[in-house]
């Protein structure tokens, strides 16, 4: 009989606890790849999380609760994403996502978001579809790539007088959408092209690269996300492509990685690479703040900018839940289609003309930075600019 | 023809290496009729061994890369010792304690060393012009030089010596090897050990090129296994020229079909071998 009363005791006293732990925090959801050839990625964002949640914590949390992040990794696989999605959707319940930085795995998260009514945040999946769907759940804070490539990439390689460009690009969504903006440029332009498909999960590129030194080309757009853009930047190297030929990683991030110049060596020199952030560009006084910050919690300077994307749409969620005063979806998506805030980027207006890929989509500024003698030299665009673009011997 | 001898050269290369990378498999299976499933973890543990002992402790590449294939020799030896030694007899056993072992494997590396590739540094760097044609790196030639050197010394052992008589003879037959006094409890531990040194060599040796990631091994080993299959189970010529098969026709394949497909070229070999000749190139027919 005692034992008994004694495990009710205990079961009730276990549920008051959980229910009053549930009571003291909100939890929002995070997905990307923790695992995989973008496991660096996962890396930037959980220090982009930990500073945006001491950010947040500190000014009062979120409907003057503590916010939580639970993390699920989606190892950059998009059966892998969607089911980390699905888990965070059912099983913590979370009212809201953000997040992501593979293309392939934000598209099928997207439609899990669409089933379940999750409001979605993306960062960094930059296929234009994730928001050309026109979900009513998927937003996107985050470059996109017809922007990426319109206002950057294409503008870059017409005002430097490049001749030939080649155009490599790994088999992902990603890649293909990219390659494909980026062709539809050149051929406005009128500039000779080639374009070379590649594997993602590729790590010899002796015989891709021998077949471009036939081309010939002044630069390299390298559509390569993950370690293999290491590979390919120090083989091209190896059979003397580069740097006679520039290389452009149009993703930006693996050339930020730590274990960037440990695989390339002095091969990276003189590459260029898209950021959206650079020690000597604040755009906001939230940037300098992110940078304070960060630099106060790691002892160091921050070098991923997907660590500011994650932190700036962690924020725009937390925004978002507070205008709405609750934790509904309907409320949520509301208050983020009248989003008016300022992050490190600048300030978010998400687009509410349906019918494109401007649908849920604001975009910050970008950068074209390139490597001089390891230093981050800005090169494009030219009101931004720290340098001038070295050429290639 | 520059750009031909150039994919060729790389399809030599990478062939070789796929050889040193399979000849441990085959080896296991050969004389113990065991699959290792394991294969690459072992070769992924090995290339993060030989990063931290040379980065992490400072020790001389020279030293750190036969130093880490000794740990993964050790590590065999305990392998075989603690789980497959268990499961003599029964093929599907071992089978499933590989499995599970690679799976454990590859989470402790998780673990261990984290998601991130890692590189240990190379032995020589910049690249060399061959005969006027074309550039190769200098690494690449290097771990080819010493490649072929381990593939000798593996066909020395085997064909020459008599630790090599008594595992062919175990191989052939158990019980009668047994009966002419060979201790083959010893023989498969080393066996075991020896296999899974190979592919801590291949670790070491490709490792300062395509540097080692936890999630790395499943290719590691698919490949390896291609090569076995290709060459016929237990043979070590077959390994060689598996391996050599699949490196040129990738290469080739990528130059002159698609970049995109590499990969698929070495699959339409494997159903072919596998339709017509399912025993493999060397292998022998049952």
């Amino acid at each position: 009989m005692g034992r008994i009363v004694g495990s009710v005791l205990l079961a009730v006293i276990l549920s008051m606890t959980s229910w009053a732990l549930a009571q003291d925090t909100i939890k929002i959801g995070v997905v990307g790849p923790r695992t995989g050839p973008a496991a660096a990625t996962g890396k930037a964002f959980e220090e982009g999380i930990a500073i945006a949640l001491d950010h947040i914590n500190a000014k009062g949390g979120v409907l003057g609760k503590k916010l939580e992040v639970v993390f699920e990794d989606t190892g950059g696989v998009p059966e892998k994403a969607a089911s980390a999605f699905e888990k965070l959707a059912t099983r913590d319940k979370v009212p809201i996502v953000v997040g992501e930085s593979h293309s392939s795995s934000a598209l099928a998260e997207i439609e899990v978001a669409n089933r379940y009514k999750v409001p979605f945040i993306i960062c960094e999946a930059w296929h234009d579809d994730i928001t050309k769907k026109n979900y009513r759940w998927v937003f996107r804070a985050g470059p996109v790539n017809s922007g990426v490539v319109d206002f950057y990439i294409a503008p870059f390689v017409k005002e430097n007088g490049f001749k030939k460009v080649a155009i490599v690009r790994e088999n992902s969504d990603w890649g293909a959408g990219i390659a494909e903006r980026t062709e539809y440029n050149m051929k406005n332009f009128g500039l000779p092209f080639v374009t070379l498909k590649v594997e993602r999960e590729s790590k010899d590129f002796y015989t891709e690269l021998t077949k471009l030194k036939g081309e010939n080309p002044d630069i390299i757009l390298a559509y390569i996300y993950g370690t293999g853009l290491h590979f390919f930047v120090a083989q091209a190297n190896e059979v003397g492509l580069s740097p006679k030929s520039l290389i452009l990683d149009g993703a930006g991030p693996p050339s930020l990685w730590d274990s960037f110049w440990k695989n390339v060596g002095k091969a990276g020199d003189l590459e260029l690479f898209i950021s959206s952030m650079h020690e000597k560009v604040h755009l906001t006084p939230t940037s300098r703040k992110f940078w304070e910050d960060y630099k106060k919690k790691f002892g160091k300077d921050p070098s991923d900018y997907k660590t500011r994307s994650i932190y700036n749409v962690v924020l725009i969620a937390a925004d978002a839940i507070n205008r709405a005063k609750s934790t509904n979806n309907e409320a949520i998506v509301e208050a983020l289609e009248k989003t008016n805030l300022e992050v490190t980027t600048g300030i978010v207006k998400f687009g509410l003309k349906q019918g494109s890929y401007e649908y849920h989509q604001w975009m910050p500024p970008m950068l074209v930075v390139q490597w001089q003698d390891q230093k981050q030299v800005v090169v494009f665009p030219k009101e931004a600019a720290t340098g001038e673009l070295k050429r290639g011997r | 023809m520059a750009e031909f001898l150039m994919y060729f050269t790389n399809g030599l290369v990478i062939g070789v290496i796929n050889a040193i990378s399979a000849i441990g498999v085959s080896l296991i299976v050969g004389i113990m009729r065991v699959i290792n499933f394991a294969h690459g973890e072992l070769y992924i543990f090995a290339g993060y061994f030989s990063y931290h002992l040379s980065l992490t402790f400072g020790l001389s590449p020279i030293l750190a890369m036969p130093l880490s294939v000794f740990f993964i020799f050790l590590i065999g030896i305990l392998m075989e010792r603690l789980l497959i030694r268990p499961t003599y007899g029964d093929e599907m056993y071992s089978l499933i304690i590989t499995f599970v072992l690679s799976i454990v494997l590859q989470n402790s590396a998780l673990l261990i060393f984290g998601p991130y590739p890692n590189k240990p540094p190379a032995l020589i760097s910049g690249s060399t012009q061959i005969f006027g044609l074309f550039h190769y790196g200098n690494q690449r030639l290097l771990s080819f030089g010493i490649s072929i050197g381990i593939l000798l010394f593996v066909f020395y052992l085997i064909k020459k010596t008599w630790f090599g008589k008594s595992v062919r003879a175990i191989s052939q037959d158990r019980e009668m090897a047994s009966l002419m006094g060979i201790d083959h409890w010893r023989i498969n531990m080393i066996s075991f050990g020896l296999g899974a040194a190979l592919a801590g060599s291949a670790g070491v040796i490709i490792a300062p090129i395509f540097p080692v990631t936890p999630t790395g091994s499943s290719a590691i080993s698919l490949t390896a296994f291609v090569v076995v299959v290709l060459g016929g189970m237990g043979s070590l010529k077959g390994c060689v020229v598996g391996g050599l098969i699949l490196g040129i026709l990738e290469n080739l394949g990528a130059a002159y079909v698609s970049t995109m497909y590499r990969h698929i070229f070495a699959f339409i070999i494997l159903i072919l071998v596998l339709v017509f000749r399912p025993w493999g190139l060397f292998g022998q027919k049952t």
